[in-house]
């Protein structure tokens, strides 16, 4: 009787198939799959894991070729890395810097090289001159490149430009100090 | 100075641009090949460069569909045809770097390279899939869903 009432159980099958990839400059990582005691660390390139739908883990070990085959399409579609510039300025200047105008390039081919860019410009100053004065010369700073990047017809949908004065040094000077690297304006595209 | 001014009208696009950005955006979709559309509550649109999402949102692929997203902690998801992804929960606070992510793949394959929110708490950021749940260490990953 009993026999006869008894439902078949589906297989399980693969429902997930996860695979580490290696991190940018070898930087350790991991990916846990699943929680509590039957949990996986997968933390070397290429380590992966399938689960079903019975919830089993198991181990695999694919090469990088069939990792990358699996995932050809998605990482093929995978954004550029956010990336962060920066430009230098004379003294008491929106002027740029002759040493910085190879990085106001680069700037510019990479802003334009992207798909609907996102670009966020901050200028900073160095310690000499009042609080107030600096707000405002690393806000005009931040506009000077902002401007320069609109007159590149650069495409971009969201766009920022802030000074946030002698507050972010990148060298701590004494109040009053000329610091060439702190008169700065850093631009980071997303 | 001078500059500047002749450039007002220019920047006027920008400033609207800038305006429209508000609070409950969380990233923005960067590159669309193929049939991908963006799902948010029950309206449906065609997906394209630049569109920004938030919460909940869902994005689906299609036959040839790939779409590749940057969120503003700087993680970055990708995905293959055939997916259907769900934004499912996004906080981040840029002054602490405080935040949760958590991404649903019910279908299809994503790539996954992590950012400030995951850099910053290791349980913050999480995959589920109709069978498990990936925990996040700071990385760079990918994920198949088979229905």
């Amino acid at each position: 009787m009993l026999a006869s009432c008894a439902t078949v159980q589906p297989a399980p099958k693969v429902n997930t198939y996860v695979v580490l990839l290696p991190e940018e400059g070898g930087a350790p990582s991991a990916v846990i799959v699943g929680e509590g005691a039957s949990a996986l660390t997968l933390d070397r390139p290429y380590n992966a894991a399938t689960v079903d739908t019975g919830g089993e883990i198991e181990r695999k070990n694919p090469t990088a070729a069939e990792a990358n085959q699996t995932f050809a399409a998605a990482l093929a579609a995978q954004p550029p890395k956010p990336i962060s510039f920066t430009l230098y300025f004379e003294t008491n200047s929106t002027q740029i810097t002759q040493d910085s105008r190879p990085q106001l390039e680069a700037l510019m081919a990479e802003a334009a090289r992207r798909q609907a860019v996102e670009v966020q410009v901050t200028g900073h100053t160095d310690r000499v001159g009042s609080d107030a004065d600096n707000d405002r010369l690393s806000q005009q700073r931040a506009e000077a490149v902002r401007t320069m990047l609109v007159q590149n017809a650069i495409r971009a949908t969201f766009i920022r430009a802030v000074g946030r004065g002698e507050r972010e040094p990148l060298v701590p000077t004494a109040d009053e100090q000329p610091e060439a690297r702190n008169r700065r304006v850093e631009v980071i595209l997303r | 100075m001078q500059s500047c001014y002749r450039a007002l009208p220019l920047l006027v696009g920008f400033i609207i641009a800038t305006a429209t950005m508000t609070f409950a955006d969380i990233g923005q979709i960067k590159n669309v090949s193929g049939e991908v559309f963006l799902l948010r509550q029950t309206v449906q649109l065609p997906a394209k460069a630049g569109d920004i999402v938030q919460q909940s949102d869902v994005l689906i692929t299609g036959a040839n569909g790939a779409v590749g997203l940057t969120f503003i902690d700087n993680s970055r998801l990708s995905a293959g045809p055939n997916s259907r992804i769900e934004l499912k929960q996004f906080r981040f606070n840029p002054t602490t770097q405080d935040g949760e992510f958590v991404t649903d793949v019910q279908r299809g394959t994503l790539a996954v390279v992590s950012g400030q929110i995951a850099k910053r708490s290791p349980d913050a950021m999480k995959v589920k899939t109709p069978t498990t749940i990936l925990g996040v260490r700071g990385t760079t990953f990918a994920v198949k869903v088979e229905e």
